[in-house]
Formats: C-alpha cells, sequence, structure tokens
C-alpha cells in the first residue's frame, strides 16, 4: 500500500477507535446514576419491604414516589 | 482581561419589521433591545443574527410574536452603560394600539437568557424582592441543616460579587454547594438524601438531574418561583458544578466560606467567589452581558450529562414547545389503539396508560368501567388531565412518572403490581417518543405490573412520515423491540403493521403503506 493511502486508513480507524472509546467511557459515566438509583431503591423501598409490615410499607411507597418528584402536588 | 479587551459591537441602523429587527453595526457584543423605555431583550450583535443583503436580521423570539401588534418605538443600547444608539417607530402586525409586553396583572415582561418572558428583577421595587430574600435565607437554612455547605452561585453570585444587588436583566435566584464526596455516584445519593430532607421540611422540589434540583416557593399573589440547586463536587483539583462549570479549583477558593451582601442582606459566597465566577463567566465576568451565553466546553458537557444527566429525554422540547404554543393539538376522542384494546380484552380490571398525555385514552377506559391509572412525565398535561376527569365526574388516577429515571419506574411498578387485577397496560406512541433507557424502563415497567395477570399493549411508528417528524416521533425497529421484551422474560403475542388511517393516526387515505406496528406482549412468573 503507498505510505499516504497507509496514513490516510490509520488515521481514519484511528478516528474511529477515539469515537468508540469516547461512547465507552460515556456508558461507564452513565453507571453512577443509575447504581444511586439501585442503592437508593434497595435501601429506601427493599429494606423496609423485608419488614413485612403491610400499612407501613404502603406509606413508605407513597412518601417515596411523592420524595423523588411529585409536580402535582401543591 | 481590562475592559476594553471584552467582546463589544456598536450599532449604526435599525429598522423593524414582523420578522424581527434589522440591524447595522460594527464588531460583536452584547445589545439591549428596548419597547419605549421598557428593555424587552437581548442579543448578540453577529452571534445571534443572520445577514440579509446590507444588514444582519435578529428575528423575533417565538415567546415575543403574540404581542406584536400595534405601534412602538424600539431603541437598541449598550447594556454597558446604557448608551441608547439608533431608535425606530415601527407598526407591527395589524398596526392596532401600542405594542406592550406585559402579562395579565399589566407587570411589564422581558425575555431572560434561554428566551423566556419573565419578570426581570430590574421591574421589580425592593419591597417586592423581599419575598424571594427571604426564601433564599429559608432554603440556604435548610440546605445547612441537610448537611452541605451552599453558597450563592450563578447570575446571583455575580450580582452580590458585583454590584451588591440582583441583576436587572435576571429572573431567578441560584444556589450552589460542594458535595464532600468525590464520586458521581456518592454526590447522586447525597442529592437524592438532600430532596428528602427539604421534602420533610415541607418544601415542593423538582429535580432537574442526578444533582440538580429546584426548589418551588409560592410568592403572594398566588405565583411561584423556583430557586436553583446546583450540586458539585470536587477531584483531583479540578471542580465540577451544574450545569457548566468544570475548572481547575483549589480547595481553599472554597472553604471557608464568607459572606456578600446581596440587596441589604447577607450570605455565605466561597471563600474566593472571583475565582468560582471567573470558572462561570469567563474572565470578563465584571461587564455586564444580559446576552451571555455560556460556552462550555465539550469534555465538560461529556462529563456533567454522563455522570448526571439523561432523565430528561424530550421533556425540556416539550417544555419550549409548550411555551411558544407549537405543540400539535391534542386528541380529544379515544385512539384506535384503546378502542382494539378494550376489543381484545374481555375483561379491563387495572389499564395503566403510560404517557397518557392529557389523559383522552385513561377518561373513555375509565368510562367503561376500567380502574384506570394514567402516567406522564409533563406536569401541564397530567394537571389538564385531572382538571378533564373532575370536570366529566370520572374517576382516573393521574400521576407522574419519568421513564428515564429508575427510581419513579421501580416506585411505580412495586405500587401498581398491588393493584386489582387483570393489569393492563398501554403505551399509545411512547416507545417512539423516548429513547433506548425509556424503552428499557417501559418493558421493565410492563413486566412488574401485567406479569401473569394481563399484557402490555404497544402502538409505535416503524417509519418516519410526514405527520411522526410533526409529532416530533423518531420511528423504532420493531424486531429490537420484540427482542426487548423477550430478553426481559416476555413473550410477544402478537405483531399487527399497519398503515396510518388505520391505526388511527392522522387523516391519510386508507391503505398506506403499513409504517406503524401494534405489539402486545406478556409475562409470566
Amino acid at each position: 500500500m503507498d505510505p499516504l493511502k497507509r496514513l490516510l486508513t490509520r488515521r481514519r480507524s484511528l478516528s474511529e477507535r477515539v469515537r468508540v472509546l469516547e461512547s465507552e467511557i460515556q456508558e461507564c459515566r452513565q453507571l453512577n446514576v443509575r447504581l444511586a438509583e439501585l442503592c437508593d431503591v434497595v435501601t429506601e423501598l427493599l429494606l423496609p419491604a423485608a419488614d413485612r409490615d403491610e400499612a407501613a410499607l404502603t406509606e413508605v411507597l407513597e412518601r417515596y414516589r411523592a420524595d423523588i418528584g411529585d409536580p402535582l402536588a401543591r | 482581561m481590562s475592559p476594553t479587551d471584552a467582546p463589544r459591537g456598536s450599532v449604526t441602523a435599525l429598522e423593524v419589521d414582523d420578522e424581527g429587527l434589522l440591524v447595522r453595526g460594527a464588531g460583536d457584543g452584547p445589545v439591549d433591545f428596548l419597547f419605549g423605555d421598557q428593555r424587552v431583550g437581548s442579543f448578540w450583535l453577529r452571534r445571534d443574527t443572520r445577514p440579509e443583503g446590507e444588514w444582519l436580521r435578529y428575528p423575533w423570539p417565538a415567546t415575543l410574536r403574540r404581542f406584536l401588534n400595534g405601534v412602538v418605538t424600539v431603541t437598541l443600547a449598550d447594556p454597558a452603560d446604557g448608551t441608547r444608539w439608533t431608535s425606530y417607530d415601527a407598526r407591527l402586525g395589524s398596526g392596532e394600539g401600542t405594542v406592550e409586553v406585559r402579562d395579565a396583572q399589566g407587570h411589564a415582561l422581558a425575555l431572560d437568557k434561554s428566551n423566556r418572558l419573565t419578570r426581570l428583577f430590574g421591574d421589580r421595587d425592593a419591597a417586592q424582592l423581599e419575598p424571594l430574600l427571604d426564601a433564599l435565607e429559608v432554603v440556604i437554612g435548610a440546605l445547612e441543616k441537610a448537611g452541605v455547605e451552599p453558597f450563592l452561585a450563578y447570575g446571583t453570585l455575580l450580582g452580590a460579587v458585583r454590584d451588591q444587588d440582583f441583576i436587572g436583566h435576571d429572573s431567578d435566584a441560584d444556589v450552589g454547594y460542594v458535595s464532600r464526596f468525590e464520586f458521581p455516584v456518592d454526590v447522586v445519593r447525597e442529592s437524592y438524601a438532600l430532596q428528602r430532607r427539604l421534602r420533610e421540611m415541607g418544601f415542593r422540589v423538582q429535580r432537574y438531574s442526578g444533582l440538580g434540583l429546584k426548589v418551588i416557593l409560592e410568592e403572594p399573589g398566588g405565583t411561584s418561583r423556583g430557586l436553583d440547586v446546583f450540586g458539585g463536587f470536587s477531584r483531583d483539583g479540578m471542580l465540577y458544578l451544574m450545569g457548566e462549570v468544570g475548572h481547575p479549583f483549589r480547595d481553599e477558593w472554597l472553604h471557608p466560606r464568607t459572606s456578600a451582601t446581596l440587596a441589604g442582606r447577607e450570605f455565605p459566597v466561597p471563600a474566593r467567589p472571583e475565582h468560582l465566577l471567573e470558572a462561570m463567566y469567563g474572565e470578563s465576568w465584571r461587564l455586564p452581558d444580559p446576552a451571555f451565553k455560556f460556552v462550555t466546553p465539550v469534555s465538560t458537557q461529556r462529563r456533567l450529562n454522563g455522570w448526571f444527566r439523561g432523565a430528561r429525554v424530550g421533556l425540556d422540547d416539550r417544555w419550549a414547545r409548550s411555551r411558544a404554543g407549537t405543540l400539535p393539538p391534542e386528541r380529544t376522542g379515544p385512539s384506535e389503539l384503546v378502542r382494539w384494546v378494550a376489543g381484545q380484552e374481555p375483561v379491563l380490571g387495572t389499564v395503566v396508560d403510560v404517557g397518557c398525555g392529557r389523559g383522552s385514552d385513561a377518561l373513555w377506559l375509565a368510562a367503561q368501567g376500567a380502574r384506570t391509572v394514567g402516567l406522564d412525565y409533563f406536569p401541564p398535561d397530567l394537571r389538564r388531565a385531572v382538571r378533564r376527569a373532575e370536570r366529566r365526574g370520572v374517576e382516573v388516577r393521574f400521576e407522574w412518572m419519568n421513564l428515564g429515571e429508575l427510581r419513579s419506574v421501580l416506585g411505580a411498578g412495586t405500587w401498581l403490581a398491588r393493584e386489582e387485577g387483570p393489569r393492563i397496560m398501554l403505551a399509545h406512541h411512547l416507545v417512539d417518543a423516548t429513547d433506548r433507557r425509556g424503552r428499557a424502563n417501559l418493558v421493565r415497567l410492563a413486566k412488574m405490573v401485567t406479569r401473569s395477570s394481563g399484557r402490555l399493549y404497544v402502538q409505535a411508528y416503524t417509519a418516519p412520515t410526514e405527520l411522526s417528524g410533526r409529532l416530533g416521533l423518531d420511528p423504532v425497529d420493531a424486531e429490537q423491540l420484540s427482542e426487548l421484551v423477550v430478553s426481559s422474560g416476555g413473550r410477544v403475542e402478537q405483531v399487527v403493521e399497519l398503515g396510518e388511517r388505520e391505526a388511527g393516526m392522522g387523516e391519510a387515505p386508507p391503505g398506506g403503506p403499513p409504517v406503524i406496528c401494534r405489539m402486545v406482549a406478556s409475562w409470566t412468573r
């Protein structure tokens, strides 16, 4: 392959690798919110559910949902 | 940077028509435009205009257009010192009366930096700002109590440091804090806990991202005002603060906090606020620029997006279109999908309409005797749905849920899985309005709610049309959707391909190409 063509091909493949790397990094970053959400559900919802107190659980669930975001509340 | 080095423009000529302003001038920099003596907005001479012959065209922002009927004297002025460059007497629209940019109570309105019409601080007297100062004190006190160290941020910090007052062209108050944690996951968890504490204290709170909150306060006269609370964290000599900062920063520039005067009261600010202002507004932060736009580096945007954002897919666009009055008109009767579902299901126990909009399908289902729940993430639509149900005397539970937030989805799923069966779920043009995460969360929700009880019914575009474009829908691949269901342990019971007319979308003639699919899925334990 002539050197210029080789250089161009290499540049193209490098920029493609950078693009893929960037999206992989972004995927890793996105795990932060995901993990935070899961921890939150486990500590706030799943642990109270383990107590098997139906009335308390209903209250916990309603409060949990309202705490996340309740734009209709006035 | 000295003031003379800051970007400056000057205006030499102005004409005004129904399309906008035609301006001539030199350089580039902020320009205020006034109607009479009222500042209505600001723009940058070149950045915010486009060439039109010998002129530069600044088109009227969509939010302003409904006021542009009548005569008006438009003046262009220098925001730095108020110098009036030039004026033009215009007759706009039908030309009757005088152009007045005011709200229903007669308060002068102006465009803020996001081109939203609001009452700005410059148009309010000191007494009117007292409730906001009170609110700032309350929110800052609450944040302290909740365990973080808040300080004035963005425009509010700029006003306090530069003028010891609110900036006249600003319309809101911002608060920031820097987390004591140094990993985004812990920073987000702290923010969730903070939201709960604020709610316990009786505040209404909206979440904008994993690290951005708005605390809503009711003001006299029934209006509500939001205080933005921007979280941040620092690690390895870098400070990241929602929503625009990623800057090398020393801890001693933040701690210990000091205080600054804002409209006669003392508020906490970082130890060296000038460094934070430079990180926020660049080196020329001392010069007034009402049309300032953040030029956040792409790498900072990517970081903040990746760590904290992604839960508001389509929502900001929906708000913008709602404010500009360009949302497509809502269907008033039931959709073809919901009629079809009613024909397929002999017993409608509990039906959950996800992405219910203004509730047309939910109201119809309730009238058929189903226990109905409508879920949506756009508060104005939900409020309208609630009012419609009240007017008709129909019982429907309309609730807020955001498919982009796993917590919201799992919370709703846990609640709905306990409702009476059979439980059926509808998603009418939802999977083509959300993203991959939203689709995965819909399937997760459907599995939680309908498993061994009912089915999920989906209708979505699979190919673009003129109407799908107008509705802002993004066609999906039916096979990928099937795979999503199957990989979650579900079964695709039925797939029907339809033309737009058959699917009840638009007025196209019958027998058009199959551009819409209906899918029925179920899960068993």
